[in-house]
């Protein structure tokens, strides 16, 4: 697939957390807003990271995205297109919910907009990545997945509303014959969906190897980094990276090279298991199994990152992923995503850092943050200097200034 | 105590569709702009309370003990065609591809709304099966989670066997829509293309 080069051109914020009103300018390859912490770059950030999925990568609860004592939040985004030249998308966020207009056109369904404006946003949250709970591993799978595939977000919602209906008879202690109704279209969404996971995972590991071996520190042969997946709290397996099949769709159940769990389930095992299960679910009023339980790791040499992994190499470890997320999106949708650096690049000591650009693709624009500029970036920066909410251009005589 | 005009703004609220605003206004164009209307609907609606009420036998609106479908002979009256509102039943009939009968659920169930078996008109249904006059039955429910789950509560207490046979529409409406919304080509194409549902 051809990509298209996708550029921000500007965005234009009012009443979103502390920035009344901002108009910034993008369109270069390579932008830093650079000024002192809590002057708004981080907002910034995050309301251009919005584009991707609607979602916030800082928070899921949206109403903290408006300013205090107002109505709504807006936030209008010009992008262009490489091959499809420019659009405008308005975001509207308000405390019952959001409104997309794109190009004038509302939308209306969430797997129409996905995809199109791919963003990978580093911040120092992601740390947590690793160590944090499986919640958050779930969640980074289920967005990029669905980012790439409407047919996963589809699968994906259906299952979570099935699994809400399911537990809400098992609060009211519902008879069988309810549970099993909605334990059908459950299974029917669950055997699909754990398929694609795994299946996913084995071209993303392919990614996460190269971008690790291109990132890893020091050593003259880097320990290989991928994933164990851990299906309906099975235990981990680790994931044989496949190579190639670039834009496939949701992919048919595969032959598992992993045995364990219910990988390779089928609907009518996921149905078994739930009527085996109805009994402890009614005592414990909630689902206790299920493709809301996977859990995905990140290994070293095959075994647990969090376990065996130095801070240096988890920290490889955290921007691979986020390397091998963009190159995943480029591929899958064939547009250059955007990359946002939420002060990250500060942390990084130089060898990593050019390493880091190294393993990015040319054409990609990043926008980065920081309260310094990386002085040994030899790259060109356009810079925009922040401070208390506004946004000021530095011309690039004026960088010595900083 | 509440003024009369508040009584019957808060009444309007209660209507689907109708918020604060809109109540207001209603109120107000029928008591202070148009008054003179406002007799002729005082008596839609009395004789409307009185008349109009549930078929026993489809759950649809009926004038009469039967609705006009159940009481045509004419229909086949061993052909089922379950939906979950009135609705969706004017839609099928107006693209005039059902020569049988139907039965309105009156919603599918949803525990996280509070829908339950008790709260559908599915009892009905069932006892229209036990009683054997039903030969056939057509899901034409929603193409969401809940309406597959209902397909399958109704089905699951259906006598074994196979006496009824029981087919689902559905697939060549817009994913997630009901029946209400798709055209009549489309609606006579998803029936001649129901499939058979166990
Ligand atoms: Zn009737």
């Amino acid at each position: 697939m051809a990509v298209s080069r996708m550029r921000l051109q500007r965005i234009t914020l009012q009443h979103f957390r502390n920035l009344a009103a901002a108009k910034v300018e993008f369109g270069g390859a390579r932008h830093f807003l650079v000024g002192p912490n809590g002057q708004g770059k981080s907002n910034l950030l995050e309301a251009v990271g919005l584009l991707t999925a609607l979602r916030s990568f800082r928070t899921s609860d949206a109403r903290v995205l408006i300013a205090h004592g107002q109505a709504e939040a807006a936030v209008a985004c010009e992008v262009e297109h490489e091959r499809s030249g420019a659009t405008r998308v308005e975001l509207r966020l308000r405390p019952g919910g959001k409104e997309v207009v794109v190009d004038g056109v509302a939308v209306t369904r969430l797997a129409d907009y996905l995809g199109q404006f791919p963003t990978v946003v580093l911040s120092s949250q992601d740390q947590q990545l690793v160590r944090g709970a499986p919640g958050l591993r779930r969640r980074w799978l289920d967005l990029t997945l669905a980012a790439t595939d409407p047919s996963y977000l589809r699968l994906l919602q259906a299952y979570h509303r099935a699994l809400a209906e399911r537990n809400a008879l098992l609060r009211r202690g519902a008879a069988v014959a309810e549970l099993a109704a909605f334990e059908r279209p459950m299974a029917a969404a669950a055997a699909p969906l754990v398929a694609a996971r795994a299946a996913g995972l084995e071209h993303l590991a392919a990614q996460l190897a190269r971008a690790y071996s291109q990132l890893a520190m020091g050593a003259s042969v880097p320990e290989s980094a991928g994933f164990a997946y851990a299906a309906n709290g099975a235990k981990h397996v680790v994931v044989a990276a496949k190579a190639g099949g670039a834009g496939s769709p949701v992919a048919p159940p595969i032959p598992s090279a992993m045995p364990a769990g219910l990988q390779g389930a089928k609907e009518a095992d996921w149905l078994a298991r739930w009527e085996a299960s109805r009994a402890r679910d009614l005592q414990m009023r909630t689902t206790m199994t299920g493709p809301h339980r996977d859990d995905v790791d990140f290994t070293l040499e095959g075994r647990p990152a969090v376990d065996v992994g130095s801070e240096g190499q988890q920290r490889s470890l955290v921007l691979a992923l986020r390397v091998a997320q963009a190159h995943w999106f480029q591929e899958h949708l064939g547009v250059a995503p955007l990359i946002l650096a939420d002060d990250v690049l500060g942390e990084l000591d130089p060898g990593r850092r050019e390493r880091f650009w190294a393993a990015l693709t040319p054409g990609w624009q990043v926008i980065a943050t920081g309260t310094s500029l990386p002085t040994d970036e030899p790259r060109a920066w356009q810079v925009t200097q922040v401070e208390a909410g506004r946004f000021q251009p530095v011309a690039a005589d004026g960088r010595s200034a900083l | 105590m509440a003024s009369a005009f508040e009584s019957l703004q808060a009444q309007l609220k209660k209507l689907p569709g109708v918020g604060f605003r809109s109540a207001e206004r209603i109120a107000l164009h029928l008591l202070v702009e148009k008054p003179e209307q406002l007799p002729a609907l005082v008596e839609a609606l009395r004789t409307a309370a009185v008349a109009v009420r549930r078929c026993t036998r489809c759950g649809q609106l009926a004038e009469a003990d039967l609705c006009p479908i159940c009481a045509d002979e004419r229909r086949d009256q061993g052909l089922v065609c379950v939906v979950e509102h009135v609705p969706d039943l004017v839609a099928l009939e107006r693209s005039g591809a059902h020569r049988g009968v139907y039965h309105v659920l009156h919603g599918k169930l949803s525990p996280i709304s509070g829908v339950g078996p008790e709260q559908l008109n599915l009892a009905s249904l069932l006892d229209r099966v036990s009683r054997g006059e039903v030969r056939e039955i057509i899901l034409a429910l929603s193409n969401d989670v809940e309406g597959e789950a209902t397909c399958h509560y109704l089905t699951s207490h259906l006598p074994p066997g196979g006496e009824v046979k029981v087919s689902r529409i559905g697939f060549g409406l817009p994913s997630g829509g009901g029946v209400l919304y798709a055209d009549s080509v489309t609606l006579r194409s998803a029936l001649d293309g129901r499939r058979s549902y166990s």
